[in-house]
């Protein structure tokens, strides 16, 4: 009898170990990349561009391609003052120096910038560190331009690692498949499984990383984008029911560029912006008397489904 | 624009993503609102005295006025950090003035 209460109870520790852990990780040995060719040979997508050419140059050209690097490395900038205004100045970090910063610390931008970060050693997160700080080392730029850009928010991102929030009833991402609109077969030698997700279209799967505010899941708590707690607590609650792929996506033919407010035509299709002026006398008062003014009214109306900007 | 709170805590305003929590204010544009602004600009003008009273003789009787709404990140209108800065719209009205 004692022997089965045992056995019965490992079987109930183990089970939720058994079906999580496996699949929740990239790689099914769960062994770390420990450099960044790794780290990127291992969310390699340029299979990818030999059957869907045309959202593989869209990708190409947008944001979520420069995740780590950013527009005119803002992103890596933005990094590199995380570590020395943020990590390095505080006590309780463990970050004194540059070389003190592990993937934990990196975290807080990898989070939504490089997910996959959290599969990687401390090596490839000193490699990000040397290379971010290398942008500003003309000996080094070069290379380090090069190395920040072959990471990034990818077709693996969205379409297997993140494809799933509700992992519990939906299950871990499979090693082995891709996820999108449609099951069944994938000619890809990595991922030969096609299957659809219950997210990919609704914007909550754009949430998880777009931001409700504090990340307060850390120690130390980042706050980058807000945009989703927009969406949700002013546009959903005024009346909104568009999504965010539907805008960014779908409606201007925008496709896997996935622009914002730096695309023209999502700029102008975002705000209803009216000017009305008129000239009269205003009777200030008795010093200054009558003044000759202009009165300009300015009428904005977002047409978004977030505040503008958010932040 | 979205003012974060500096790690969530009293009054002061926060930049960078790794100290930003929460909002203390915020005069970014909220979505499906109209917002309105209203702005009061001067003639230029001398100022005349009719009895026991002063009034501003117009120096001109129009005026061009170019509304531009900007996108400025880093609250810098001119520096290094304006490089980021964004022109969103721009309307020019023509105001006259008997």
């Amino acid at each position: 009898m004692r022997s089965f209460k045992s056995v019965l109870i490992f079987a109930c520790l183990g089970l939720p170990w058994m079906i999580g852990c496996p699949e929740a990780n990239a790689d099914p040995a769960g062994k770390k990349a420990k450099s960044i060719d790794e780290l990127a040979a291992r969310y390699d997508v340029s299979s990818c561009k030999e059957c869907h050419e045309e959202i593989y140059e869209q990708w190409e050209a947008s944001a979520h391609a420069k995740s780590i690097f950013g527009i005119g490395a803002r992103t890596a900038a933005t990094i590199g003052t995380t570590i020395t205004k943020g990590l390095m100045t505080w006590p309780y970090s463990g970050v004194k120096k540059p070389e003190d910063v592990k993937v934990k610390h990196l975290m807080l931008c990898a989070k939504c910038h490089l997910p996959q970060l959290e599969e990687a050693t401390d090596d490839v997160a000193q490699e990000i560190v040397k290379a971010v700080f290398g942008l500003w080392d003309k000996a080094i730029k070069k290379e380090s331009v090069k190395k920040l850009r072959k990471i990034n928010v990818n077709c693996l991102i969205c379409h297997q690692k993140k494809a799933i929030t509700h992992k519990w009833a939906q299950g871990f991402p499979q090693k082995d498949a891709v996820y999108g609109s449609q099951e069944g077969a994938h000619e890809d030698e990595n991922y030969p499984n096609m299957k659809k997700s219950e997210i990919l279209h609704e914007s909550v799967f754009c949430g998880q990383c777009h931001g409700l505010g504090p990340n307060f899941e850390f120690e130390q708590p980042s706050q980058c984008a807000t945009a989703y707690g927009s969406y949700l607590f002013a546009y959903v609650s005024e009346g909104g029911h568009e999504t965010c792929q539907s805008c960014h996506i779908r409606k201007l033919n925008k496709g896997h560029v996935m622009p914002a407010y730096r695309d023209p035509d999502m700029a102008a299709a975002a705000l209803r912006f009216e000017v009305d002026a008129f000239g009269y006398y205003w009777r200030k008062n008795k010093v200054e008397g009558v003044t000759p003014l202009a009165v300009v009214r300015v009428e904005m109306t977002n047409k978004t489904g977030h505040e503008i900007p958010d932040g | 624009m979205p003012a974060p709170g500096k790690m969530g805590c009293g009054k002061e305003m926060g930049r960078g993503p790794y100290e930003k929590a929460g909002l203390i204010r915020d005069t970014a544009l909220p979505p499906h609102r109209t917002i309105i602004e209203t702005f009061e600009i001067p003639f230029p003008h001398e100022k005349i005295e009719q009895g026991k009273e002063i009034y501003g003789k117009p120096l001109c009787n129009e005026m061009d006025i170019d509304v531009e709404l900007w996108y400025v990140p880093f609250g810098e209108k001119e520096g290094p950090a304006a490089r980021w800065n964004q022109l969103w719209k721009k309307l020019t009205k023509r105001v006259t003035i008997d």
